[in-house]
């Protein structure tokens, strides 16, 4: 995982040199891309036609050999070639655009599924998102406007500044002249500019947090009232934003003007110099008014390569993001091993950390197939750590972790996901239906749905909806009580008929009643199943063939109940803090 | 209250002009920027007038001067030009600076207004809505409207004005010639009109695509370690390639809609150049035209017509920008019905109670499914109460009721005899603190956290947070932090148990020693030595703080004073713990 780190802060100082993929990423698309620029030049280049069949008419009047029919006929062409080939250019560029921005979202989602779950955690779904969405619409926006107008522009800047020379090299240095001043301003403006539009992200990120926020916590923030405290942090954002914004406008408005002075001082040194020439007689009236005309023709080309190179920056830094996610190394690969399992868990030796702090130490123990083991310890203490752990979401920094005596790596990971049911702590739920929620695995029968509900204990429930299995489920599960989602996830977990079966605080939102009715519905309906429950109720797991004591990521103690209540002080503290509701527990 | 909001493609507006409809929305937006837009109004009239004058004077430069060998008065003409250069640029300057700013105000005070309508919006909107969908309202909406705003809005006033001032030029030359040149124009602003409302059309379904796609990422990322255990991968990649593929249609079809007016606009361009062009030879044969002038009628064309096809361009912005909006406004135009109502002229008769439910029935409005049925009952200060019950029996509803996060259906909630919905929301939160089922702590720190909303203890150092904390019963819990007050927090990922998060909750709520205490399962997660300490720490609160205490786990509930068994839409007294567990047990079961 270190080497992650460095590797994409090495992607991050070297953004820039790094990307010449943006162009690379088009390869497959050469076809398409191909066929803009084609359309493109053709509509370009027809339109520089039309100033053309004009001279050409009113030259022919003057000289009196004008043909009304013909120019018509000629002109309409002209019109109707240049509607065609702009809207060609039109489409294929929406076409080409979506395309690439598709299928690159394609390639980035396809990477995150193969990633482990750590990545996701480590990574964040909001930084995700934002790769799958403004980073991807930044590089569309390249292929849609940039490409053809770069290629388009180039052949306009080239022919006119070959013309110009062409009719009169002094007055076309001259007049060329104003293309560096141009240059140069737009290479200040824009170096700071793409400063500021990295600030401007950070903002806008900043922004989307706290909005992201306000949303997740909308129940909290009401029944605080702090609304006026979350509208601080919101202004405090929404102010940097509109600073920068500002500042970027301050840039972008002086830009602008100058540019557009330029011209205009070209355009005064062709009136002044040009016309100087002309009544010199070094230039004829004809060359000067084609002068003006190109000078026209150059000078639109130069901005739209200054704005364009903005667009590829901000391009280049997304795809340079999205990127550093398609370079993320794939999970290791794990073993190819398919069977069936017994159960026979083993734990040798683990310590896992995160950052600094270490979560799991030097833990080992084992757990027969079969046999019932619960684990027991205060907040913090790595319980649910240890479930990742034996699901293969966590990946150990050393030790390992042992299925029938082999090592979680060498087996097919889906293969044994499929045996290893997990019932998370938090709940989970999907907007689909009901049904769709606990069968969500594909491996899961008919047969095993119904078997999951009615040991979950949710037949009940599910006969008072109007919709059955049928109804569907908002998201985040809104509409369910805690207890319920619980008991979906159970069967979820369930309904892939596991050999083991893992549970993460699973009684903290049942009752009592429905948690002892549900564990002996699991004794019966699933004979020989392994099952680890992470727990806070010792009086549910008494009888169980272990209990592991853990705290601050150390095993402090395993045994029985009767070998902890003996040898461990701590568990007996445990025990101690329970015993005065033990009586109404055991009645039940 | 429905607060759905359309996801699904319902676009049913009937359109009359376009124009008129965005002045309409846009103009409110601006209100307060009079003097900013009448200044960038006056400069763009002064660059607008600057550009239109400089080609007369060149003209006027080559017939006479050039043609005529006077270098001195092609001098005297650049003088002017150059002066006239000056100014257009400083104008040009003064254009972009302050309707720029003007934009990004008003994208300001839109953002700021919809952060506030967000905020005020009841918490069954957050129910009936995707948090992914309202996020990209938010952000990529009005982002559309920033666009539109810091770029296109300008570039639209100025260009409107050079195409006014090139039509007058072209109508006051020849007015037969110019209204036939005006003819592509009038059929092509006739097109735009019938194209418009399907344009934008398409550009809504496209950014709804967008707000569904996001919706679809950020469940599956959030979800993603269940995805990952139920080797469900496929299901991430399925999701993602429908919503992916539908995005992909409509930003196409909304792509090819909105790029139909540039096509249009150049055809009409080039069809008005030949019809000046043929007509204009036809007039000069007739004796009715003069060459020159037909040279000079077809640069003001091009005057014409260039800045349109631009606004074409800008078009199909504006449209974008207006699709956002009306995602935005429908968010800006729901209401609150959970207003503050005026105090009733008659108080409850005093029974001195603290909280009292009367004939209270609930529904959710998604669900439609009744949750509690003619509920009555009276709280007395400073006792204990536990609601237990069955999964899904309506206790998070009878709570979230107690402190308004929802109205009845029907039927009033009284704290302190009074109408619950005569408080002033302050009050109200002052009086009621509530520990959510499911805690939720905000991006920053366990200190940032525990002071989270607390107006007293606002601006505490650590040191007296820390005094703070002790005594209130409450630093013994800091412990379970590695790094104490100043350990670092997400509202996203596994870095911090659920015990954890709970144990914070408890502070927060605990700390502020509100008048009633409502705790939702908010110790479910947390190990029983740790419970027993948030129970002395509960012991301990003042005297007159009444605790409601929802919990599965018995010994949670031993203390109380009272119990009430919460199912099937009633809530009735359970008396002591023997007939609650008796009621738990053997009891009849709804869900």
């Amino acid at each position: 995982m270190k080497k992650t780190e460095t590797r994409t802060d090495n992607a991050r100082s070297e953004a820039a040199p790094a990307t010449p993929s943006l162009f690379s990423l088009l390869r497959p698309y050469a076809g398409i891309i191909a066929l803009l620029v084609l359309l493109t030049v053709l509509s370009n280049g027809l339109n520089l036609l039309v100033p053309q069949l004009i001279k050409h008419a009113i030259d022919t009047y003057t000289l009196g050999s004008f043909a009304l029919l013909r120019l018509i006929e000629e002109f309409a062409a002209v019109a109707v070639f240049i509607f065609a080939f702009t809207y060609g250019q039109n489409v294929v560029q929406v076409y080409a655009s979506e395309r690439v921005a598709r299928d690159l979202r394609n390639r980035v989602s396809a990477k995150i599924s193969v990633q482990p779950y750590e990545y996701i955690d480590r990574v964040g779904p909001s930084k995700l998102l934002t790769n799958l969405t403004s980073d991807v619409d930044a590089v569309k926006t390249f292929v849609s406007q940039a490409i053809a107008a770069l290629i388009s522009s180039g052949f306009l800047i080239i022919g006119a500044s070959v013309l110009l020379l062409l009719l009169n090299w002094r007055l076309g240095l001259a007049v060329l002249a104003v293309v560096p001043v141009i240059a140069g301003t737009f290479y200040y403006v824009l170096g700071h500019v793409r400063k500021l539009f990295t600030r401007s992200q950070e903002a806008i990120d900043w922004l989307n947090a706290v909005i992201n926020e306000s949303i997740l916590g909308s129940s909290l923030i009401r029944l605080l009232n702090s609304q006026h405290y979350e509208y601080q942090k919101f202004l405090a954002a929404n102010a940097e934003a509109k600073d920068i914004g500002m500042s970027i406008l301050r840039l972008f408005s002086s830009l602008i003007p100058v540019i557009t002075l330029c011209t205009n001082l070209a355009t005064l040194v062709i009136l002044t110099l040009g016309g100087h020439f002309v009544i010199n007689g070094a230039m004829t009236l004809g060359d000067f008014t084609a002068f003006n005309s190109y000078l026209a023709i150059l000078i639109f080309p130069i901005l739209i390569i200054g704005f364009m190179s903005n667009v590829i920056a901000q391009a280049s830094a997304s795809y340079a993001r999205i990127g550093r996610v398609l370079d993320a190394p794939d999970e290791r690969k794990t073993g190819g091993l398919k069977a069936d399992l017994r159960g026979d868990i083993e734990v040798r030796d683990v310590t896992v950390r995160f950052g600094e702090k270490v979560a799991l130490k030097d833990v080992s123990f084992a757990v027969p197939a079969g046999q019932r083991t619960a684990i027991i310890g205060p907040t913090a203490a790595g319980k649910t750590q240890l479930l990742y752990l034996l699901t293969g979401l966590l990946a150990p920094e050393s030790g390992t972790v042992l299925y029938d005596g082999r090592d979680i790596n060498e087996y097919d990971k889906q293969d044994l996901h499929r045996q290893v049911g997990f019932v998370f702590q938090d709940s989970v739920m999907f907007n689909l239906s009901l049904r769709e929620n606990i069968a969500f695995s594909k491996t899961a029968k008919d047969a095993d749905i119904e078997l999951a509900i009615r040991t979950s204990e949710l037949g009940d429930f599910i006969d008072t909806l109007p919709d059955g299995l049928d109804t569907v489920v908002s998201e985040r599960g809104t509409s369910l009580s805690g207890g319920q989602k619980q008991r979906i996830m159970l069967a979820r977990a369930l309904a892939l008929n596991p050999r083991v079966l893992l549970l993460d605080d699973f009684t903290a939102r049942v009752d009592a009643q429905t948690e002892k009715k549900i564990l002996a519905n699991v004794a019966k309906n699933y004979p020989g199943i392994t099952l680890v429950s992470v727990t806070q109720k010792i009086a549910s797991v008494e009888a169980y063939d272990q209990i592991l004591l853990l705290m601050e990521g150390e095993l402090l103690a395993r045994g029985t109940h009767e070998e902890l209540m003996a040898a461990s002080p701590e568990y007996v503290q445990i025990f101690e803090s329970q015993k005065s509701t033990n009586q109404y527990e055991l009645q039940a | 209250m429905n607060y759905k909001l359309k996801i699904a493609d319902q676009a049913s507006e009937r359109e009359k002009g376009v124009l008129r409809t965005a002045l309409r929305r846009l103009v409110p937006l601006m209100r307060g920027e009079g003097r900013a837009v009448a200044v960038s109004l006056a400069a763009i009239l002064v660059t607008a007038a600057s550009t239109l004058a400089a080609p007369i004077l060149i003209a006027r430069a080559v017939d006479r001067y050039i043609a005529g060998g006077d270098f001195r008065g092609v001098l005297v003409i650049s003088g002017i030009l150059l002066l006239i250069y000056v100014v257009g640029t400083v104008s040009n300057y003064v254009q972009v600076r302050t309707m720029g700013a003007v934009g990004r105000r008003v994208l300001f005070n839109l953002r700021n207004s919809i952060f506030n309508k967000l905020n005020s919006l009841p918490v069954a909107f957050f129910n009936q809505n995707k948090a992914g969908d309202l996020i990209s309202r938010i952000n990529n909406d009005t982002d559309k409207l920033n666009q539109f705003f810091a770029q296109a809005l300008m570039q639209f006033l100025s260009n409107f004005i050079l195409i006014a001032g090139a039509g007058v030029f072209l109508l006051a030359i020849s007015a037969r010639l110019g209204a036939a040149a005006l003819v592509p124009a009038a059929v092509v602003l006739a097109l735009t009109q019938l194209l418009s409302p399907w344009v934008r059309r398409k550009s809504l379904a496209s950014l709804r695509a967008l707000g569904g796609m996001s919706g679809e990422i950020q469940e599956s990322l959030n979800n993603f370690k269940v995805i990952v255990a139920f080797n469900r991968l496929d299901y991430f990649r399925d999701k993602f390639r429908e919503a992916n593929e539908a995005n992909y249609a409509a930003s196409v079809s909304a792509g090819v809609a909105s790029n139909t007016f540039t096509p249009l606009y150049t055809l009409a361009s080039t069809l008005a150049q030949l019809i000046v062009l043929a007509y204009g030879i036809y007039l000069i044969s007739h004796g009715a035209f003069t060459i020159g002038l037909l040279i000079g009628f077809l640069l003001y064309v091009t005057n014409f017509y260039a800045p349109l096809r631009q606004l074409a361009a800008i078009w199909s912005s504006l449209q974008l920008a207006l699709a956002g909006l009306d995602r935005i406004s429908e968010v800006l135009a729901l209401e609150s019905d959970m207003r503050t109502v005026a105090e009733a002229a008659a108080p409850r008769a005093g029974d001195g109670s603290i909280l009292a439910f009367e004939g209270v029935t609930f529904r959710y409005e998604d669900s439609g499914k009744e949750v509690l049925h003619g509920v009555s009952f009276a709280l007395q200060k400073g006792k204990t109460y536990a609601l237990v019950g069955p999964t899904g029996g309506g206790k998070t509803t009878t709570a979230s009721l107690m402190a308004r996060l929802f109205d009845p259906t029907s039927g009033t909630v009284y704290l302190e005899g009074r109408d619950i919905r005569s408080y002033e929301p302050a009050a109200r939160a002052r009086k009621i603190g509530f520990i959510l089922q499911e805690p939720f702590l905000f991006t920053g720190t366990v200190r940032d956290n525990i002071l989270y909303g607390n107006e007293e203890y606002k601006g505490r150092t650590s040191e007296e947070v820390v005094g703070l904390l002790e005594s209130a019963n409450l630093h013994t819990l800091l412990s379970r932090f590695s790094e104490g007050l100043d350990t670092p927090v997400k509202s996203s990922g596994d870095g911090i148990s659920l015990g954890q998060k709970q144990i914070i909750a408890f502070m927060r709520a605990a700390l502020r020693r509100p008048d009633i205490l409502i705790l939702d399962e908010a110790t479910a997660n947390i190990d029983t030595v740790t419970e027993q300490l948030l129970e002395d720490i509960l012991e301990k609160l003042p005297p007159e703080t009444t605790r409601i205490i929802i919990a599965h786990r018995l010994n949670t509930i031993e203390n109380a004073d009272e119990i009430f068994f919460v199912n099937g839409g009633s809530v009735t007294q359970a008396g002591d713990m023997e007939h609650a567990v008796d009621l738990l047990l053997h009891g009849h079961r709804q869900s």
